[in-house]
């Protein structure tokens, strides 16, 4: 697999058709993110399910793409992504983070086992050049025992998990779509800093309302959660929501806006705009 | 003395603030439960300030905008209206009631519309019960 991406990174370089190759690179045993420009360092790039080359950055909260891109607006940058990544490529764009037109993907496909282990439901890009297909974890126990809890089930289930909440802003650091300089989440206004356990409905809910609409379901923010709060879980179910409500899926579609960027040219839940809501 | 639900009601400038005032100059009989913050659109209120509301004390949130197509700033409503949808289905996985947040939309001329919106929302929020008093019952529980 990583013989295939390093001939094609190659391949594009010499062809010219990308100027730089943005990808893990290894070296004295640690994976970081790396410009290849060079075709002679190919043979240190590396691929990982550990790092996802659309984080973002911190403390600087820019994400290393649109950082490259703002630098340099003219160059040509192929970047090597999994599924998920070019989901997040996808919705960045949308808000114009990144510019796609700029961007060539290179798509890679997840095995069965890093699909299991990501719990994830599409581990494909929809551009997939290199890798074979393999079908995503359809059923999660977590969504669907969930979804048949009564309402007051559900709250009491949702204020243990978050009163383990230590506030250690892992999940908004690894979420490939946070990306505002400023953030709520930080702001004594909404958030009273130095107090355990968060408050009910702030705090984790701040972020919940800032991002569900443009979650990719990557379940970084489940990963980086030091306590186990099942993330991943509430934005599937929000996922889901979402399309019913809008029938919208972030990361699927660049023509598609995002329900809560559009304007008035399009409007979806017509219906429901007569008796209000 | 027995709970009365506290709602905290965002209402835009333009049509439901009038709206309100109207109700208020023509001595309406109103339930007094509504707090009442003017913002210039519907569409200024976000999620945020609405969790805000709940988390200082409010047993129910009531967002009023002009009706669709009305919009001072044109589209802040439909804004808002997505906006809106979105944040209580969020609430309601989370195990808040939907009912807790309603936005509706009343014009400057509606009254009558804004005394019937504010009794409804009263009603149901008291039959909810306070907010509070669940995340209490949680944490000695």
């Amino acid at each position: 697999m990583i013989g295939n991406i390093r001939d094609l990174a190659r391949k594009w370089l010499e062809d010219k058709e990308v100027d730089a190759i943005f990808a893990l690179r290894e070296q004295n045993g640690y994976l970081a993110p790396y410009l290849f420009t060079n075709v002679d360092k190919l043979g240190s790039m590396e691929i990982s399910t550990q790092y996802r080359l659309s984080y973002t950055c911190r403390p600087s909260k820019e994400n290393i793409l649109s950082l490259m891109q703002r630098k340099e607006p003219s160059t040509r940058i192929g970047i090597v992504a999994r599924g998920c990544e070019e989901r997040a490529l996808i919705e960045l764009a949308k808000r114009s983070q990144i510019d796609l037109g700029k961007t060539k993907i290179m798509g890679i496909a997840c095995t069965q086992e890093e699909a299991i282990e990501c719990k994830c439901e599409r581990p494909y890009p929809d551009n997939l050049v290199l890798g074979q297909k393999v079908e995503g974890v359809s059923q999660d126990e977590n969504v669907d025992a969930l979804l048949n809890k009564s309402i007051t089930e559900r709250l009491a289930f949702w204020r243990y998990q978050f009163s383990k909440c230590i506030k250690c802003y892992g999940c908004r650091n690894a979420c490939p779509m946070c990306f505002c300089k400023d953030c709520k989440m930080e702001q004594g206004v909404f958030t009273e800093t130095g107090w355990l356990p968060p408050e009910i409905p702030m705090f984790l809910f701040i972020r919940f309302s800032h991002i569900s609409e443009r979650c990719i379901w990557c379940g970084e923010c489940e990963k980086a959660c030091p306590v186990d709060i099942p993330l991943l879980t509430l934005f599937k179910l929000l996922r889901r929501d979402i399309k019913d409500l809008f029938d919208y899926e972030a990361g699927m579609d660049m023509t598609q806006e995002a329900p809560l960027l559009t304007t008035l040219d399009e409007m979806p839940m017509k219906e429901e705009l007569a008796s209000g809501i | 003395m027995s709970w009365e639900p506290k709602i905290v009601g965002f209402l835009c400038n333009w049509c439901s603030y009038r709206g309100a005032d109207l109700a208020g100059t023509a001595r309406m009989k109103c339930s007094p439960n509504v707090r009442t913050i003017r913002v210039m659109c519907s569409g200024r209120v976000e999620p945020t300030f609405i969790l805000k509301a709940f988390q200082l004390g409010a047993d129910g949130v009531l967002v009023l905008g002009c009706h669709p197509g009305d919009c001072h700033y044109t589209e802040g409503n439909y804004k808002t209206l997505r906006r809106m949808s979105l944040l209580k289905k969020m609430l309601a996985q989370l195990g808040v009631e939907e009912e807790r947040v309603r936005l509706d939309w009343v014009s400057a001329s509606e009254g009558d519309h804004f005394v019937s919106i504010v009794n409804d929302m009263t009603e149901k929020v008291r039959a909810l019960g306070p907010f509070r008093q669940n995340s209490e019952e949680e944490k000695h529980g």
